[in-house]
């Protein structure tokens, strides 16, 4: 899903324009770096816990086959009915009809980035179905119109005034009191009736467990259950890459994924869902339907995009960004922001529109080091900078550049003697050690000050030196 | 081709189409776990009950808890809980035996939970010594919905149902028929959704209150 | 060889270096290269500076130009093959030689297997001096404050953060005042600071403001780029925090004009 038709710098430049943005994404971003650092003070064995998560990851991306399987065979005979779809069209489109058969006029939705890929609040919003986003910063997105601009805090981009503004026009029982308590318990409030009459629910996974065929959901707020207890209809999508093994295994990237995304050891809620409700069951779903989605995942695997399949959409590489920390996460333009969608959008929404993306990097490799699964993101990104240069997507003049460099720096004596001019052309411009309105540097003096060279390059100086001696 | 050919066929194209040998892939991912003591988090204190309750009252699960010598004098712990905060004696029981069968003279009591209940009591199976949760499984005697629509959850767990580690569980439960639903709960609902601070109270229970019954090796 | 000299801490004899001094320092601020030369001569090491040295070839690797970034590695190979080590004042060009080489020539496993045998040997200055040559300053007095902030590629591709701190240590006067978010990218990122330079300022922006509030009179680093970028919004924002190379502090040759001072 596309942002309107701003190029990217013109949707960053926005963003930096923006202060109230900025104290928003320090203030839930902060918070979470601060609590992840204290987190992996308490855990000392977090790197071997890392290695092995990596490991399990690409076991079941090597076998993801034969965990498909696994998992469908134990899920059909858990009573579910597991659905296949190849795009996020195909995807979405078997969610409606499914909420269209089930004769459903309401349904609750539990936060799940897969629904936000596929498109889903958008395709049942055009199928006229009422749509109640349970999480409450969905909620808040959903009240707010806009699309979310974080994976783990979607409502990420709003400070606690705005959110306390949208609340009061548009909740039937607003709060009084100006703390985030009271806002809180306005939310409760305001979604309480309609967790419970709904016909459908819909939610992602975080793990698809092969052996038994049960799904994975982590919440804080109790929301899952509260949305897919009472429904006749519960309805799970989830990529085909969120297998594993076992419980057991599960277990194992559970305690990397909490402590990466929040800081805290496990989510309030930590939930496996195991087909529809069972003889003699209080409540739960008649129905169980799990949809597995592709969307370009098999693709990833064929070009070379394959250590991505284990990110588990923890958010710390974002949350660690320079770049991500300046922007928030909706000029990223797609479904996910951040590192990590800057290596995911291109597949999904092609190069060439999203080619800045994989550029608008410095290549400090913090997200890889924050990463719970060691995907070596710059790695990644660079992979999308080499096929942008080798399909001709790069501009001419950056073409003809390194052209003109490589030329030079593979001959040293027009090197030598091209330095010692550029030194020359610069030092014209030196005002007090500082080149000031020399053509061609405005991208940098436009906000810090260009330090001037010195008069002779230091091999011009380190030759005459041995000449000396 | 159906979806569900293309895909599969898309990924074994993705992998080379090498052969899986389902015995080994299941050796191979069996291995994955071995040596997990060396690469799990440390627990609080020594004694598994000291530890559980170590972490179900510190600041990351701020739940509270306190422990009796036997099931029967849970009615006398929720009088006590209830009275330090004036609310009054009417309460949802999960309609399990354990809880059924006590002396509940001097309450209210109904089975079904209301969307707005104060206060609703229920047994957790297991307690968990690493993160100080309790595990629900949803059945005949367990609707799922009671754990999140009261503000107040009294939950009992025996002792020596308490296991020290997450895969403790995942071992425990192996080779057998999942329920519907499993719940694995610590601590009271929270969100940290507006500006990343934790409120409780989210959508679920405000307040969690741990009860423990006995010791590691009683059966009581 | 080599590594069984460096196994045993000592040298049959002094080993030879190759300084690859870097383009930007070669052409904006040479007295980092003496300053580099000398340090290594003061550890031991015969040093010298091949005639033939030009650029590593980064900017052309993260500009996803793999075929020039190719054609400058192995200019770069084949001018420093024949050391016992490779020793630059940049960890971020030590990076691509390191860590990155193979991979530009990943299409020419000969060249790749080169590659990585120089890599081997070559080394960001602060921890050849430490790691290496198990050197530490003597005689170096500068009486002053500074703070220091971990250029990224020396940080996480060669692990560089304990060793210009135990260097400048020996400096006696010189105090660290600790920076907040010291391991945090300065926003240089390359050709990046130019092709996204808003972005690229506002990072500078919180860096510059972090090094203003250490308190600190000198802050150092051990990558000129980012030393430059630092450095410039420094000034830009009229702070009075003065930008040298650790090596020039620790060559004892921070006397003149900091980066971006009239010299
Ligand atoms: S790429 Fe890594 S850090 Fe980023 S969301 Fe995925 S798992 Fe988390």
């Amino acid at each position: 899903m596309q942002e309107a038709t701003l190029s990217f710098k013109a949707r960053a430049k926005e963003a930096l324009a923006d202060p109230t943005l900025k104290i928003a994404i320090d203030r839930t971003t902060g918070t979470a770096e601060r609590k992840r650092a204290v987190a992996m003070t308490q855990f000392p064995q977090f790197e071997a816990a890392r290695e092995r998560g990596k490991r399990i990851k690409d076991h079941v991306i090597a076998n993801l086959d034969h965990y498909l399987l696994e998992f469908e065979r134990n899920a059909i005979a858990s009573g579910a009915k597991v659905h296949w779809a190849r795009t996020a069209e195909e995807a979405s489109q078997i969610v409606v009809r499914l909420c269209k058969e089930a004769g459903a006029k309401r349904v609750t939705r539990v936060k799940s980035m897969l629904g936000e890929e596929i498109g889903l609040p958008h395709a049942l919003d055009e199928a006229g179905i009422e749509r109640v986003e349970t999480d409450l910063a969905e909620h808040i997105v959903q009240l707010g119109g806009d699309r979310p601009s974080h994976i783990v805090w979607p409502s990420m981009h709003r400070t606690r005034e705005q959110v306390s503004e949208m609340f009061k026009r548009l909740h039937r029982a607003p709060h009084q009191e100006e703390t985030i308590e009271a806002m809180v318990d306005s939310a409760r409030r305001e979604l309480r009736d309609k967790f419970l009459t709904a016909d459908v629910s819909i939610s992602g996974a975080n793990f698809l467990l092969a052996d038994t065929g049960a799904t994975c959901t982590v919440t804080n707020e109790g929301n899952a259950e509260l949305t897919t207890t009472p429904p006749r209809v519960h309805i799970v999508t989830a990529g085909i890459e969120k297998l594993v093994p076992s419980m057991g295994h599960a277990i194992a990237m559970l305690r990397l994924l909490v402590r990466s995304a929040t800081g805290a050891d496990v989510t309030q809620y930590t939930t496996f869902h195991c087909g529809p409700k069972q003889t003699g069951d209080r409540d739960g779903p008649e129905e169980f339907h799990i949809v597995l989605v592709d969307n370009g995942r098999t693709r990833m695997l064929r070009e070379g995009m394959k250590d991505m399949l284990r990110c588990i959409r923890c958010g710390a590489c974002m949350n660690h960004c320079v770049v991500f920390r300046q922007l928030g996460g909706h000029v990223y333009g797609g479904t996910y922001p951040g590192p990590m969608g800057a290596v995911l959008t291109p597949m999904f929404d092609g190069l060439e529109q999203s080619r800045d993306l994989p550029h608008a990097c410095t290549m400090n490799g913090k997200c890889q080091e924050v990463c719970p699964v060691a995907i070596p993101l710059p790695t990644l990104l660079r992979g999308w900078r080499d096929r942008s240069w080798r399909e001709g997507l790069e501009p001419t003049a950056v073409r003809f550049g390194l052209g003109i460099h490589t030329f030079v720096a593979s001959r040293p004596r027009l090197y030598r003697l091209g330095t010692a001019i550029a030194v020359r052309v610069m030092r014209l411009f030196n005002r007090g050690g500082l080149v000031k309105g020399m053509p061609g540097l405005g991208a940098w003096t436009a906000y810090r000050e260009f330090p001037a060279p010195a008069k002779r390059t230091f091999m011009e100086m380190y030759k005459d030196q041995e000449k000396g001696q | 081709m159906s979806a569900r050919d293309t895909i599969l066929n898309a990924i074994r194209g993705g992998l080379g189409n090498t052969e899986i040998h389902p015995m080994a892939v299941r050796r191979e991912a069996d291995a994955l776990l071995q040596g997990l003591p060396s690469i799990r988090p440390p627990l609080l204190e020594d004694g598994l009950v000291d530890a559980f309750i170590a972490r179900v009252t510190s600041p990351k699960v701020a739940a509270t808890a306190e422990r009796i010598a036997s099931a029967s004098e849970l009615p006398a712990a929720v009088g006590r809980y209830l009275e330090a905060r004036g609310l009054p004696a009417v309460v949802a029981l999960q309609p399990a035996a354990p809880l059924q069968d006590l002396d509940w003279s001097g309450f209210e009591l109904h089975d079904e939970v209301a969307p707005d209940e104060t206060i609703a009591i229920g047994v957790a199976r297991w307690g968990i010594a690493e993160t100080g949760s309790l595990v629900f499984h949803s059945g005949a005697d367990t609707p799922i919905l009671a754990n999140f629509l009261p503000l107040h959850h009294l939950v009992m767990v025996r002792a020596d149902t308490i296991l020290p580690f997450l895969d403790d569980y995942a071992a425990a439960t192996a080779g057998q028929r999942p329920p519907r639903n499993v719940n694995i709960v610590t601590g009271a609902s929270g969100t940290t959704d507006i500006e990343g601070s934790l409120v409780l109270g989210a959508h679920g229970p405000r307040f969690l209150h741990v009860v423990i019954v006995g010791t590691p090796d009683s059966s009581e | 060889m080599t590594t069984t000299l460096k196994q045993i801490g000592a040298f049959s004899s002094p080993p030879r270096v190759g300084l690859f001094v870097t383009c930007l320092v070669d052409a904006m601020r040479p007295s980092v290269g003496f300053a580099t030369l000398k340090l290594l001569r003061d550890a031991g090491c015969r040093v010298e500076v091949p005639d033939a040295q030009t650029c590593c070839g980064q900017p052309a690797f993260n500009s996803g130009d793999t075929a020039d970034a190719a054609v400058l590695a192995r200019h770069f190979i084949e001018t420093f093959e024949g050391y016992d080590y490779v020793v630059a004042p940049s960890g971020s060009c030590v990076g691509m030689t390191r860590a990155h080489y193979a991979e530009a020539l990943a299409d020419d496993p000969a060249w790749a297997e080169r590659a990585r045998r120089l890599g081997e040997r070559t080394y960001e200055l602060m921890s050849f001096l430490v790691d290496v040559m198990h050197f530490a300053p003597a005689d170096v007095k500068l009486d002053t404050s500074f703070t220091y902030h971990d250029s990224c590629s020396g940080l996480r591709e060669l692990g560089v953060h304990d060793q210009p701190r135990a260097l400048l240590d020996k400096v006696s006067g010189l105090t660290l005042k600790p920076l907040e978010g010291n391991d945090v990218c300065c926003g240089f990122g390359g050709t990046f600071c130019v092709k996204y330079p808003a972005i690229s300022n506002a990072v500078v922006g919180e860096k510059a403001d972090a090094i203003d509030r250490s308190g600190a009179s000198l802050l150092l680093g051990g990558d000129l780029g980012c030393l430059m970028n630092m450095a410039g919004k420094l000034k830009r924002k009229g702070s009075s925090v003065r930008s040298f190379h650790a090596a020039e502090v620790l060559a004892g040759m921070a006397g003149g004009p900091a980066i971006g001072e009239e010299r």
